[in-house]
């Protein structure tokens, strides 16, 4: 009898076990709710962020929301090297879609028929950095501009008597690296350029950013010669890349040889920031707070062809709305996000910059200025870099690494990375 | 040993029927996605304890004893099957088609098996992995059975040292991928640059940082499987060691004489575990160098990912090139091999065992 009853109780744990274990969970990713609770009769919409350091401003920014319209924002964010395109994947297999996520351009045609069309929205009026797409119409909501060129440390520059505005030719870059390289010691810098080609961990920075300066450097912003060439089976333009390859050579002659091929993220911006380097190969991201840097910053063109003034500028992601989701709401929150209040919270507590024209907010970010200046003046390129082929910067950037150690010159860079790309094109 | 009361019958079969129509209506809800008041998980665990019900007053005295079996074992068989059995289905079958995470838009048969044949890549990739397992399984075994000597011997501070020896074990291989990243860039750097004028980091290329993976997975795993040396040699009889010594026998001699074909089972478990864990390596691997490392030539063409292997070009090829499919064809592969390299290694060792 106690055997049946121990057997009986074992069956009976077993199935509760299952039963707890069966409960519905519809909250799966770390959800945080603003502390604004849901009211019963605004709408609710759940937005995945795949930047997690501005993660507490967009809580703030949910509150806000909810305080000024009475509809519910909830914010879930991807943290740390979780890659947020996965994590989607997951959530949608999962049928547990956040209403707005983050995507890049390349990713739009993985979610083609998903996304909704935001057009006729008031905000597109106000940008024009909204994502476009040829079968979903407008599907992207710009939350910030980034830019990349090369950044510089304007007292340095200043020091030496190298004025920025005239660094559109290699032949320019040319003399204004070997003034500082020969006044190294009396501008009190390392090196001229902190530029690294480490492949396993910055791979992104040489294969997609400085790579991008190939594809779009001196181009319009719509301008797409170049990517379309590279998506037509993985092609370039061999007497651009050559331009291209040289003035990377270049770059690889004044780096910082301790920083150049075994650096990482953090010793380069480590460097710039403490005045070490006069340029650096970055983007508006690698200094966000004034505090970081006790001179002024800017911008100047990868001049690798006579005539070159442009910097790369725009929207690095976008925030889409899912078709099976709360389109209204995610619509309602777009046109509230664009107002006034939202920025204020992206642009000053964020350090985000505004991609609206109406936003009476400037960004704290020390390159504001200078990408302010490009892109007021029309001088700004595409972020078409990301429209090439899922995974190329993974081959490329070892490529540049090899340049960088001297395995190959400014012709096998090129030779080879026509044929890396070809290759990874045509496998 | 009576016959069954007819209501026994009938509230056994009720049960089980009961059950499984619970189930099936869970199972459409889900399916269907029509399940507006969120009960089909509720459904489908009231249904499936209904059914164990039934089956647990099932009229019979010849089955009974099986189907307690059954019913213990039942949670276990499901998780297995939900976790290991039904992906392993699944992923073949997405192999088979161009899956992108998403949505499959075509079957296409067995092209991404063709395909991964034709990267030049991939090839590389496999060959590196068995070099790495040759590697490993000679110098983690060689490493972990001389560690292990020395922590059987009559040193002091034994257990300082075991312990010493197992902790890099307990280090998750991403952290361990970055610390050695740290060490071999700006330590090793150093001496390499004082000794043999190299400018760069081991990690720069691929051959001497396939060298660094190795000496980090030595690192790792030695300890792990000196503790199981460690358990062998203890299970060797004092008295035959005491024999042999009166015989004459010297240290060497009754190491190789005695020791080690006395131990011969937990050689066939070590190689068997470094075998399959240096096979599966990954996190080392990604943490350590990502892949990279040029190879100027192989197969006519230029590698960009020289110290990439196998679980790791599998991960690139879903994940960061976004091919879901063509990477389940991959791990399919990689399943096979795996499967076949762990049964032959198994027999021949098994044997071994017999001759010594």
């Amino acid at each position: 009898m106690k055997k049946k009853l121990l057997s009986t109780l074992l069956v009976g744990a077993m199935a509760a076990s299952l039963v707890a274990c069966g409960q519905p969970n519809t909250d799966q990713a770390n959800t945080n709710t603003a502390d604004g609770a849901a009211t019963a009769d605004g709408s609710s919409v759940r937005l995945l962020n795949g930047k997690p350091e501005i993660d507490s401003q967009l809580q703030d920014l949910a509150k806000l929301y909810n305080e000024e319209t009475g509809n519910t924002l909830v914010v879930e964010t991807i943290g740390g090297d979780t890659n947020a395109a996965d994590e989607l994947k997951k959530m949608y297999q999962a049928d547990n879609m956040p209403d707005i996520f983050v995507i890049e351009a390349n990713q739009a045609d993985t979610w083609d028929g998903m996304l909704a069309d935001l057009s006729g929205s008031a905000w597109t009026d106000k940008t024009e950095f909204e994502l476009e797409n040829d079968s979903m119409g407008t599907i992207g909501f710009p939350y910030t501009v980034e830019a990349t060129a090369l950044g510089y440390n304007a007292d340095v520059l200043e020091a030496a008597g190298i004025d920025p505005s005239t660094l559109t030719s290699p032949a320019a870059y040319k003399e204004a690296f070997e003034t500082l390289d020969s006044k190294k010691d009396e501008l009190g810098i390392k090196a001229v350029l902190g530029w690294c080609a480490e492949p396993a961990n910055l791979g992104w920075s040489s294969g997609t950013h400085v790579f991008g300066q190939y594809l779009d450097a001196g181009l319009k912003a719509d301008d797409t010669t170049y990517i379309d060439l590279l998506n037509d089976g993985g092609q370039i333009d061999k007497d651009r890349m050559k331009d291209f390859a040289e003035f990377i050579g270049m770059m690889n002659q004044y780096s910082d040889p301790e920083l150049l091929v075994d650096g990482t993220y953090d010793a380069q911006v480590a460097g710039f920031t403490a005045g070490d380097y006069a340029f650096i190969t970055q983007g508006n991201w690698c200094v966000t707070s004034p505090d970081d840097v006790d001179f002024e910053c800017g911008f100047a063109p990868y001049a690798f062809e006579d005539g070159i003034d442009t910097i790369i500028a725009g929207p690095p992601s976008y925030w889409v709305a899912y078709n099976d989701g709360n389109v209204d709401g995610a619509k309602e929150f777009f046109e509230w996000c664009a107002g006034d209040s939202a920025q204020n919270i992206l642009v000053n507590d964020a350090g985000l910059v505004s991609p609206f024209d109406d936003c009476q907010y400037e960004a704290v970010n020390p390159f504001y200025k200078s990408m302010k200046s490009y892109i007021d003046a029309g001088k700004f390129s595409g972020w078409h870099t990301m429209l090439k082929k899922d995974g190329l910067q993974n081959v490329t950037c070892q490529v540049f690494a090899d340049y960088a150690q001297g395995k190959l010159d400014a012709d096998s860079f090129v030779s080879t990375i026509e044929s890396v790309i070809k290759d990874y094109y045509a496998n | 040993m009576g016959e069954f009361s007819a209501t026994r019958k009938v509230s056994s079969f009720g049960c089980m029927i009961a059950g499984i129509v619970l189930m099936l209506v869970g199972l459409y809800l889900a399916i269907s996605k029509t399940d507006a008041l969120g009960i089909r998980g509720m459904l489908l665990i009231i249904g499936c304890v209904v059914f164990f019900v039934g089956l647990y007053f099932f009229p019979t005295l010849k089955h009974h004893r099986g189907i307690i079996n059954f019913m213990f074992l039942f949670p276990l068989l499901f998780a297995f099957a939900v976790t290991v059995i039904i992906p392993l289905i699944l992923g073949i079958g997405y192999s088979f088609t161009d899956w992108d995470g998403i949505r499959i838009r075509n079957v296409v048969g067995l092209e991404n098996y063709i395909r991964m044949f034709k990267q030049p890549q991939f090839i590389w990739s496999i060959l590196v992995t068995f070099l790495f397992v040759v590697f490993n399984i000679i110098l983690v075994n060689l490493v972990a059975f001389m560690l292990a000597l020395l922590c059987t011997s009559k040193l002091k501070g034994l257990g300082f040292f075991r312990a010493a020896y197992f902790l890099p074990n307990l280090i998750g291989g991403i952290v361990l991928g970055y610390i050695w990243q740290f060490i071999f860039s700006n330590v090793v750097t150093k001496f390499t640059t004082a000794l043999f004028d190299s400018r760069y980091s081991m990690l720069s290329e691929t051959r001497t940082a396939f060298i660094g993976i190795i000496i980090v997975y030595i690192w790792q795993y030695a300890g792990y499987i000196m503790l199981i040396y460690i358990t062998g040699l203890n299970t060797v009889p004092g008295d035959v060691i005491e024999a042999s010594s009166i015989d004459g026998a010297t240290p060497i001699q009754t190491l190789f004489q005695i020791k080690i074909p006395m131990i011969a089972p937990t050689i066939t478990i070590c190689t068997f575990l470094t075998l399959t864990s240096a096979f599966k390596q990954f996190d080392v691997n990604l943490a350590l160098t990502n892949g990279t490392g040029s190879v100027s030539s192989f197969l006519g063409t230029y590698l960009t990912k020289g110290t990439q292997m196998l679980a790791l070009n599998i991960y690139d090829t879903a994940v960061i090139n976004n091919e879901y499919a063509f990477g389940e064809a991959k791990a399919v592969l990689f399943f096979i091999i795996l499967a076949f390299v762990s049964i032959v290694q198994v027999r021949m060792s098994n044997k071994k065992e017999v001759e010594l």
